[in-house]
């Protein structure tokens, strides 16, 4: 074990937590102004489209086989969650399209 | 980790929802969390925390070192990206920093997570503040869109893929780097089809949409553009406003997403 390293990885995980902690502690025991409240309801919308359409249209490597097999599956999955409601179903049926797909295609 | 019961439910001025009964409701939720965990984004983290505890091998991290980067930095991208300026011999200093910015998405979630834990200790929130990643984040706020907001929930989800990230990466670490490619089996797209399945079972009303479109518009340019990962904090902080004119009042509201369906 290198001490320097060890240290290293310690003030990572402090700067982590000041990514993760400050906002926590500071609005969880707070009413907040209904206009404040009208953000966050829109929020989660808002950064889990940020985490996914990216991950689908600005797929890294090979990006015109990237949309011929992610971009279909992603469709199954939206159309697959909306119809069952199941995220296990949506996501096993999204994830044997694009492996299919790819084994086909790649 | 054991999962006590909370005792206090974090009742939202988001949520109108009912209050269940509090005690047993805890353990409820919290092996709820467990569960979609485990059948959802579990899988693929396990087969990333391979491939990172494979690539740290590769960058001359000591088994020993790798389990103790996983325990103190606790964050799955943060943990790649520094990989490679480990490498090369990159400054300290640099890596922290780098490590920051890769996490400032990180400041929204625990924003848009904080008014479900009133009622809770400073050591509870002390401690639960551990768990905000994508995965845990996603599946708690699917939860509470169509449940009474319950910490315990989170709790068990963000445990969940903590040990599934911890048992990853120390298997890549013994393995070394002889493993297959996720990519090959399709496991790189469980995190967007995770994340599309939670969008398609939540987006119901219009300005949810319109959220939507605006986020992707913002992520994709940003992307393209700047690269690394500001697209999820500047997306989402952008996109978000349309919430201040377009979402309906806090009263008005159902489940604070906006009347996400039951399964």
């Amino acid at each position: 074990m290198r001490l320097g390293l060890l240290l290293t990885f310690a003030a990572m995980g402090l700067a982590t937590y000041l990514t993760r902690a400050p906002l926590l502690f500071a609005l969880a025991r707070r009413r907040l102004p209904d206009w404040v409240e009208r953000y966050f309801a829109a929020l989660p919308i808002a950064l889990i489209t940020a985490l996914a359409l990216p991950l689908v249209l600005l797929a890294p490597g090979n990006a015109v086989l990237g949309w011929v097999t992610d971009l279909p599956a992603a469709a199954a999955v939206a159309v697959l969650a909306r119809r069952t409601g199941h995220l296990l179903i949506a996501v096993a049926g999204g994830v044997v399209l694009v492996a299919l797909l790819r084994a086909l295609l790649g | 980790m054991r999962l006590s019961p909370v005792t206090a439910r974090g009742d939202s001025p988001l949520s109108s929802g009912s209050s269940s009964p509090v005690a047993s409701a805890g353990r409820a939720e919290a092996w709820a969390g467990v569960r979609d965990a485990l059948t959802t984004v579990v899988p693929s983290i396990v087969a990333y925390g391979i491939v990172w505890g494979g690539l740290a091998r590769q960058a001359g991290l000591s088994l020993g070192e790798l389990v103790a980067m996983c325990l103190l930095v606790t964050a799955g991208t943060a943990q790649f990206v520094a990989l490679p300026m480990i490498q090369s011999g990159a400054p300290a200093w640099l890596l922290v920093v780098t490590t920051y910015i890769v996490n400032l998405r990180h400041y929204l979630m625990a924003a848009s997570l904080a008014p479900h834990f009133a009622h809770l200790s400073r050591g509870r929130l002390a401690l639960l503040a551990h768990g905000v990643t994508d995965e845990s984040y996603a599946l708690t706020m699917a939860r509470y869109a169509e449940h009474p907001p319950h910490p315990a929930y989170y709790a068990g989800s963000a445990a969940t893929t903590y040990l599934a990230w911890y048992v990853g990466a120390t298997a890549g670490g013994i393995l070394g780097g002889r493993i297959p490619d996720p990519h090959r089996y399709g496991l790189d797209f469980v995190f967007p089809a995770v994340f599309i399945a939670i969008l398609a079972r939540t987006i119901q009303a219009r300005w949810q949409w319109a959220v939507a479109a605006v986020a992707t518009v913002v992520a994709l340019a940003v992307k393209a553009t700047l690269g690394g990962t500001w697209h999820i904090a500047l997306a989402g902080l952008g996109a978000s406003a349309l919430g201040i004119w377009l979402a309906p009042a806090a009263g008005a509201r159902g489940p604070e997403a906006g009347g996400g369906r039951a399964r």
